[in-house]
């Protein structure tokens, strides 16, 4: 399997359920051993950074303490590590939440500081585990416009596991198609047209989105119906 | 406004109140037998004598003694055994079921055995103190570390830490977390250890006093010293409330 992302970019990958996304994404990231073969990627160990569906902040660290938590562990005095971290809450719109433990944050407010715990650390490339699928539809527009906004701010890649074709489409430059698994490869590969800088929610009206996701739902479709001939 | 929720412990008092006069004027009346249910007044009396005449300061002292002392040496060592037992499965298999049997069993029952191997003095009140808080501890800190939030060990790890700060960050504040929402009732422990431990063979402690007002049918100290028993457990239970509401203040 052979997966770019180019510099700036945000590329998508969906596929049926089982068929190991989100263990590619976690094999990426050293979470786990591929069951055979290696990872190799271009970039190191501490360029990469990694945004789960649950927010897994510490709850005994209050919001700033979370995000000074990374810059510490990569050789930053505490002092710096938290002027810093308040710098990225403002960042991301959690001016004055610093002192709060996640506990007394809402759920956006807390996928924001998970947020700014991986951006702290300056990632060239993050990936995200389907990050947004826990959040209300408005918060998770909002959050989802924010990572974008970031992405398109330059420096940044993403690599997006999800399942909703939506999300994909409307957020990428390049969504990757996996077959059903086990033993799961790539089947397609699109390039989305949609120019940026974009607005997420409105990328959905463009005219070639429609096409795009019908093609996408068709070709996804057969993946799973595959499943169901080898069962 | 009488029923006003916020006001329950007004009335909780009153009702208490009632009681006591209603017990009193029973008593009064002659329809209580003294020798087994005191007047409240001379409850009152006999507790007011035991501090007057300052006789109750060393048995005071002798079960505080005792019950921090078991407690204290019952947190350290639980922790101690359950993170290691935690960490290293063959250290598990071998206390894990001593740890239940000792569990399943009423922990009192080891006092005469801690009196003929340690003696009537503070030893024997420590130990019994001390078994029964070290094995509640130690299973809550063996079943809690093996249940530690995963995807947080897994955050750590992607941000950079390695195992010291997994340690640090996660294991250590988890393990204080279990063992504070457990204080309340390994304090009570504590001091079930250290009084029962008095209760069968001791020359100080408010357990000694008690088992020796029992032996002199004296009612009135007993009734006494259960108040000032109660008193004592619960100053202790609203200070570790508080050392608990504020270091699990994230919670």
């Amino acid at each position: 399997m052979n997966l770019a992302v180019g510099d700036g970019h945000f590329v998508s990958l969906v596929g049926p359920s089982g068929s190991g996304k989100s263990s590619l994404l976690r094999a990426v990231i050293g979470l786990q051993q591929p069951l055979s073969g290696t990872v190799e990627t271009n970039l190191a160990r501490s360029q990469l950074g990694i945004l789960f569906q649950d927010d897994a902040l510490l709850p005994w660290k209050t919001a700033r303490d979370n995000v000074a938590l990374g810059l510490s562990f990569n050789g930053m005095e505490r002092s710096k590590a938290l002027a810093e971290a308040e710098a990225w809450l403002e960042r991301l719109d959690l001016a004055g939440f610093g002192d709060r433990f996640p506990r007394h944050l809402s759920g956006g407010q807390r996928k924001r500081v998970a947020l700014a715990q991986v951006l702290a650390l300056k990632p060239k490339l993050i990936l995200m585990d389907e990050p947004f699928a826990s959040l209300d539809a408005i918060v998770g527009a909002r959050v989802v416009r924010d990572v974008v906004a970031l992405v398109e701010r330059g420096g940044i890649s993403v690599l997006l596991v999800t399942h909703d074709l939506e999300e994909a489409l409307s957020l990428s430059d390049e969504v990757y198609l996996l077959s059903q698994g086990p033993r799961a490869s790539i089947t397609q590969h699109y390039t989305v047209p949609i120019p940026r800088p974009r607005d997420p929610v409105h990328s959905r009206t463009h005219p070639a989105f429609a096409p795009l996701y019908q093609r996408l739902w068709a070709d996804l479709s057969r993946e799973v119906d595959h499943r169901a001939e080898a069962a | 406004m009488l029923l006003d929720p916020r006001h329950a412990w007004m009335r909780q008092l009153a009702a208490f109140g009632v009681l006591l006069a209603v017990w009193e004027a029973a008593g009064r009346a002659d329809m209580l037998n003294p020798l087994y249910v005191p007047n409240p007044s001379r409850i009152g009396a006999a507790l007011v004598d035991l501090f007057s005449d300052g006789r109750i300061w060393p048995h005071l002292d002798a079960t505080f003694t005792a019950a921090l002392g078991g407690l204290a040496l019952g947190i350290a060592v639980g922790i101690l055994l359950g993170v290691v037992a935690a960490l290293v499965r063959f250290i598990a298999e071998l206390i894990e079921p001593v740890m239940t049997v000792l569990n399943a069993i009423p922990r009192v029952i080891l006092a005469p055995l801690f009196v003929i191997w340690l003696g009537i003095g503070l030893a024997s009140k420590v130990a019994l103190s001390f078994i029964l808080v070290a094995v509640l501890i130690f299973s809550t800190v063996f079943s809690g570390i093996r249940q530690v939030d995963r995807r947080l060990v897994e955050r750590v790890i992607t941000l950079g830490g390695d195992r010291w700060s997994l340690v640090r960050h996660v294991y250590l504040p988890s393990v204080a977390a279990w063992v504070l929402g457990n204080l309340k009732i390994a304090v009570g422990f504590a001091f079930t250890g250290a009084c029962v431990g008095e209760f069968v063979a001791a020359t100080r402690g408010l357990g000694y006093l008690l088992s020796f007002a029992q032996s002199t049918y004296n009612a009135a100290l007993m009734f006494a010293l259960i108040v000032l028993i109660l008193a004592v457990v619960l100053v202790i239970f609203g200070v570790a409330g508080r050392l608990e509401k504020y270091l699990l203040r994230w919670n």
